[in-house]
């Protein structure tokens, strides 16, 4: 392992954790990620057992998921292996495809409730222009925030993750911690 | 506006970008006898049309896809998008100009 | 004046406010209007142009008269409603639109000048003389117009934005709204109820019009009650819908703490944007007036407000009022009056033989012809069959009929349609898609009908989207009879106002007629009708009418007024919505960010990104010191910077390289695995767009870099490229800028740095030449990408590791290459490294420069196509003999300006002259003089000359030689060692 010690999207040595009312905010710099895409005429693969979503849905399986992310392309989630080179591990799983690293192009916020979805429904419509009644589980998108480019996932009903770019984490991050915060204000 | 993206539904227009005619499918071969005037008229000549236009829109905070949209210029009724890359795959295939598809 | 009986206020809730510094009080409930009302005050501003004592014409957002500033300091705020401010304990309120006090105001005078403020007076009087119009006629009408003050300070307070979707959105919540909202809830849709009030009802909490035999709070109560149980229905009180926007989208302004002495940690409103898949208008509808003379005196106010007022608030402006009415509803206000206790001084209904409904003198087919009261109302003129008379009253109600709230029907050009029947105009059938009016505002505003319209037309919008709605049980409403007559202005030779905002009376628009200005959109212009924070509610149909009967033609014909959005003002704060200051937008951090920040960089934004711009040491004074420091290192030493602000793409497929022969105009696919190549990118018009570098990983993977400011762009153009015109390519791409921190380690020390740093590769000149590059490890084992390539002349690399380690890389360079000079530099420096070397950046790149210009005419292949190749051989732009040169001062100390033009010595300097210009300039450390970059008229072949560079701008003018634009090692030995 090399001697270098890495830091947060957030610029600190560990991540940022906050909770304000109903909600938890917490950076999670242990997601692994690498996109998958096809091959022209090239059939979707099974990597770590995952099968591969339709457009604007997660698929989770173990400590791995996937979201779709564009025709024929995905990206996968290995939760606990943002340290490793998981895009060489991915390329074991899915030969014949197009994979890239993506660890680090990414800041992932993972957003938990105490009080089911309720509260995350509030903080999406502060946030972006999603309908939250028809983003249950299991639903992934790619939209705009506050003009920053950020992928959201419904993890579960009660978890929500907003994963964006990673030199834009500051920026995210006020922007939920915002609206949050107004939330437990009214 | 809302854009009815073929894979993900209605799509608030702020997620997507403007370009223009769907005409700009239809680049001309660049080595082809007559390509200068040919590349003149793709790149310069644009109809203006009251009424249905077909056009390019990306979906550039969201799936980066491509959208061939057909939309009335007048009312700014949409009346169907395609993806750009079926469109553009229809047309190597048929030769129909991209400008003329059908709307659905 | 003591309060009514009755009323929604909370009379144990106690409320002071000043008004003009006066201390009054209110109760909970009470708007500042129905406050000033309890407190006797009638007069509560001045007319825009007349200076006109003014009061309290409507209760509600339509009003257009008692326009007030509220609060103080930085929160305050001009041209506020009175009508629709909701009292709280401590609001400060003036009236505003005068000199000196409101009842001595000095500019008064200008109604005694009233013949020259006539209908298109801008127009006619300040022509003349011309040169007084800068120095006297502007600055004067500037000190004397607009209304209330702004406080030129910072709004403290923080606005908010948020997004909603629903099924069905319902505006307004009165009786058909609320009938409508009932009716979808209860079928399961997503309904969004919004109104503009502080609570439910509308015109239902201004009325005593009974519900199955109870008041209609009652029925409100229990809706709500039942409402607050739906959670598939979002009630939204203090919202405004104010426009309707293409396929069901709609801004929305929530007032969240207007009401409040201040939001404390909240916000102060919030702009939504509603997607709707319909929408059910029931906005209501808004009572218009009869103008006659003298017709704007504080207590003559709309009839339904009078009403409004004695029902909700409890309060009425004078003792003994009087009516004047065209219709049945007027005498419904003298018969809630008298059940409050006011003495109703008489109903002069302009209709002949109709009959009182209470005890209280008629005059039938009578108008009201004249009033009296200086600062107020004292008595009015009543004119029968030629016959008149004075009676004495504090208030009249004026009721001229109501109309339809259709503004939103009509925000994409809907024309509403004339309804002979309700004398009003009605929203038309070319309304937005998907919006559906109901009750008072579709002209359906007898109370049994408007419950019954809005349930059937929620029912109706669900129907659309497939969802079945039963219609609820509705209470049964008591009559409200509405018979009218068409009777519109009380002619006569004095002024009588049609537009109490705008001081438009019924003699302008004779003017604008008698002038041709007969179009009612000129009619507007001509005479500021249904301008300002109003936009007519009140006048625009009366208007047209005063018109038709102008033009002898009928109302329809004469015009139907747009309506656009907002339909009441919306603030800019919450428009702006949102962060202000630091975190107005985005900010995109580097991966040293906080590294660079530590060492005490001084940061530049470039587009988003936040960059380092130089590293001041202790000591230094003046940036400058600072930069040619930096550049010298590099020179010298090695230098680092971080360059992770280039777009990356990774490119992969079977045809990526061809792909990319078509996307750059030199050939990429030549390039072996293991190496970089420059390439350029046209635009398909054939002027240079972008440039970077080609780095081949694999023979189906390239990495490719873009320029900082256009990474977006070419990202969009290669997505472009690959899915619009060559969609059978076999290639994927994604953008890796965020995922790899980017160092560029450059100086003739930068090898002996790296080698202690990579963990195994060979980095000597013959294991890793100029344009190289690889996958290796560093620092024990991370993963990371290293190029040899360089943008100041020197020998350099750039490394790349896993963003998060970028802070930690820098570090470790900068101790490991303690010895060697490691320094840092930032963007300032970098500009002047390139500018050394002749390397063209975004100043030279500016889309007006062709490949040839940049001195890389021969890098744009003919054998192949791509992206603007063809095009850049036009004869257009083939002709263009412009070249990239250099220059430097004639005299070592000599200025170079970027920008300026240049010309041939001794020519005189016109646009045909030109022979080129500047683009970029810095002082150079390593020439030791300000260096120049430019394109010149054959530049390439002058070499030597002196030109003149012109600088009109700062009166300069500097004598420069033409140079090679490779300051530094021009044959490019450096490189390669």
């Amino acid at each position: 392992m090399s001697d270098l010690k890495p830091i947060s999207a957030l610029g600190a040595a560990a991540p940022r954790l906050l909770t304000l009312g109903t909600l938890t905010l917490r950076e999670n710099p242990g997601l692994g990620l690498a996109s998958l895409a096809l091959r022209r005429g090239g059939t979707a693969p099974s990597p770590f057992g995952l099968t591969l979503p339709d457009p604007g849905g997660w698929a989770a399986s173990g400590a791995y998921a996937a979201f779709w992310t564009g025709p024929d392309q995905w990206m996968i989630e290995a939760e606990g292996r943002g340290e490793e080179d998981f895009a060489a591990a991915l390329k074991a799983e899915a030969p014949g495809c197009s994979i890239t690293e993506q660890t680090d192009g990414w800041v992932a916020f993972e957003i938990t409730s105490v009080a089911g979805g309720a509260p995350l429904s509030r903080l999406m419509e502060k946030l972006v222009n999603v309908d939250a009644a028809g983003f249950g589980p299991g639903h992934a998108t790619r939209t705009g925030l506050e003009h920053m480019s950020v992928f959201l996932i419904r993890r579960a009903e009660d978890r929500l993750a907003i994963i964006g770019m990673r030199t834009l984490a500051g920026s995210l991050w006020h922007a939920i911690e915002t609206a949050a915060g107004r939330l437990v204000a009214v | 506006m809302l854009i009815p993206h073929p894979l993900l539904g209605p799509r608030d227009a702020q997620e997507f970008t403007y370009l223009g005619d769907a005409m700009m499918i239809d680049r001309p071969d660049g080595l082809a006898e007559g390509a200068e005037a040919a590349f003149c008229d793709y790149v310069f000549q644009r109809d203006n049309p009251a009424g249905l236009h077909r056009e390019l829109w990306f979906h550039e905070q969201g799936d980066r896809s491509w959208l061939v949209v057909t939309r009335n210029t007048v009312t700014h009724e949409i009346l169907g998008a395609e993806l750009a890359r079926d469109v553009a795959l229809a047309r190597r295939a048929t030769d129909t100009p991209a400008d003329q598809g059908d709307a659905q | 004046m003591t309060r009514l009986s009755g009323g929604l206020i909370d009379r144990d809730r106690k409320l002071s406010f000043t008004f003009d510094g006066q201390v009054y009080y209110g109760h909970a409930g009470d708007t500042l209007a129905s406050a000033l009302l309890a407190n006797d005050v009638r007069l509560v501003g001045r007319s825009f142009k007349y200076h006109r004592p003014r009061g309290i014409f409507s209760a509600g957002s339509e009003e257009p008269n008692a326009l007030v500033e509220l609060r103080s300091g930085a929160r305050q705020e001009p041209n506020t409603r009175a009508t629709v401010a909701e009292l709280f304990d401590g609001l400060e309120a003036r009236s505003q639109n005068r000199m000196g006090p409101l009842n001595r105001d000095l500019l008064a005078v200008n109604d005694l000048m009233s013949p020259f403020f006539a209908a298109g007076f801008y127009y006619k009087t300040f022509m003349w003389p011309r040169a007084f119009w800068e120095k006297l006629y502007e600055p004067a009408i500037r000190k004397a117009a607009g209304l209330g003050s702004l406080s030129m300070q910072a709004d403290p307070d923080h606005y908010d934005k948020g997004f909603l979707h629903c099924d069905l959105l319902v505006i307004g919540g009165g009786a058909a709204g609320l009938a409508a909202a009932l009716t979808a809830a209860r079928a399961g849709a997503q309904v969004v109820l919004a109104d503009e009030d502080s609570r439910l009802g509308g015109r239902l909490l201004a009325e005593t019009l009974q519900l199955d035999d109870a008041p209609a709070t009652e029925w409100i109560a229990a809706l709500e009650a039942e409402f607050a149980s739906l959670p598939n229905l979002r009630v939204m009180r203090r919202t405004t819908v104010f426009g309707v926007y293409d396929h069901g989208v709609y801004g929305a302004v929530e007032r969240v703490a207007d009401h409040l002495t201040t939001p404390g940690a909240g916000v102060r409103q919030t702009l939504w944007r509603i997607t709707a898949k319909r929408a059910v208008l029931a906005a209501g509808a808004t009572e218009r007036h009869i103008p006659f003379a003298n017709n704007d005196r504080p207590g003559i106010m709309l009839a339904g407000a009078l009403r409004a007022y004695a029902n909700r608030w409890a309060v009425c402006p004078a003792r003994r009022v009087a009516i004047f009415t065209n219709n049945d509803d007027g005498h419904r206000t003298a018969r809630d009056l008298i059940a409050k206790g006011v003495e109703v001084a008489g109903v002069i209904d302009s209709r002949k033989g109709v009959h009182p409904q209470g005890s209280y003198p008629l005059f039938d087919g009578a108008v009201v012809s004249d009033s009296r009261g200086r600062l107020g109302l004292t008595r009015i003129e009543i004119t029968r069959d030629g016959d008149s008379q004075w009676i004495d009253c504090g208030a009249l109600g004026v009721a001229g009929g109501w109309n339809p709230n259709v503004h939103l029907t009509a925000h994409h050009r809907g024309r509403p349609i004339w309804d002979p029947e309700a004398l009003a105009f009605v929203p038309g059938a070319d309304g937005p898609a998907g919006l559906i009016a109901a009750g008072a505002a579709a002209g359906r505003g007898e109370l049994a009908a408007a419950l019954a319209d809005g349930a059937t037309r929620a029912a109706q919008a669900l129907a659309d989207l497939g969802l079945a709605a039963r219609l609820p049980d509705l209470p049964r409403a008591e009559a409200s009879p509405a018979g009218q007559a068409a009777f519109w202005h009380v002619p006569g030779k004095k002024r009588a106002w049609v537009d109490m905002q705008n001081d438009v009376t019924v003699k302008d628009i004779v003017l604008a007629h008698k002038e041709n200005m007969r179009p009612v959109e000129h009619l507007k212009r001509w005479t500021t009708l249904g301008m300002a924070t109003d936009q007519g509610k009140t006048a625009n149909v009366s208007a047209l009418a005063v018109m038709a009967e102008l033009t002898g033609q009928s109302i329809p014909a004469t015009g139907t007024t747009i309506f656009r959005p907002p339909y009441t003002p919306v603030a800019l704060s919450v428009l702006g919505g949102g962060d202000t200051g630091r975190h107005f937008r985005p900010h995109r951090l580097t991966p040293t960010h906080h590294w660079a920040e530590a060492r005490g960089a001084v940061f530049t934004e470039v587009g988003q990104w936040m960059r380092a711009q130089y590293f001041p040491q202790a000591g230094e004074t003046h940036w400058r010191q600072s930069v040619d420091r930096e550049v010298l290192a590099v020179r010298v030493g090695v230098g680092l910077c971080d360059v992770t602000t280039l777009g990356k793409v990774d490119v992969q497929g079977a045809d990526a390289a061809a792909f990319l022969d078509r996307l750059y105009a030199n050939t990429i696919s030549t390039l072996k695995v293991g190496r970089v190549r420059y390439g350029l990118m046209l635009r398909e018009d054939g002027f240079a767009y972008d440039d970077g570098t080609v780095a081949r990983m694999a023979e189906d993977h390239f990495v490719v870099t873009t320029t900082t400011a256009n990474a977006g762009l070419v990202y969009r153009q290669m997505e472009f490229a690959r899915q619009c015109l060559w969609p059978d390519l076999d290639v994927q791409l994604i953008s890796t800028t965020d995922a790899w921190a980017q160092i560029a380690v450059a100086g003739p020390q930068s090898r002996a740095l790296l080698e202690r740093v990579v963990d195994t590769a060979d980095l000597s000149n013959a294991g890793f030449p100029f344009m190289a590059c690889a996958e290796l490890s560093i620092c024990n084992g991370l993963r990371a990408r290293l190029f040899r390539i360089s943008f100041s002349g020197e020998l350099a690399y750039e490394v790349a590791v896993p963003a998060r380690y970028g802070h930690a890389l820098m570090q470790r360079l900068m101790e490991l290459g303690e010895d060697l000079g490691a320094t840092p530099y930032g963007t300032e420096a970098l500009g002047v490294l390139r500018i050394e070397k002749g390397h063209a950046a975004g100043n030279e790149l500016n889309g007006h420069s062709t490949a040839a210009m940049l001195g890389l005419g021969r890098m744009v292949s003919a054998k192949k196509d791509a992206i603007g190749a063809l095009m850049s051989r036009r004869e257009g732009l083939a002709a263009d003999r412009r070249r990239l040169v250099g220059l430097v001062p004639e005299t070592r100390s000599g200025k170079v300006t970027a920008g300026a033009h240049l010309f041939t010595d001794g020519a005189e300097q016109t646009m045909e002259t030109d022979q080129g210009w500047i683009t970029s300039a810095a002082y150079s450390p390593h020439v030791g003089s300000m260096i120049g970059l430019g394109f010149l008229e054959n530049g390439d072949a002058r070499e030597g000359e002196i030109l003149i560079a012109a600088n009109p701008l700062e009166g300069e003018s500097q004598r420069l030689r033409v140079v090679s634009p490779h300051f530094v090692d021009p044959e490019g030995g450096r490189l390669r060692v």
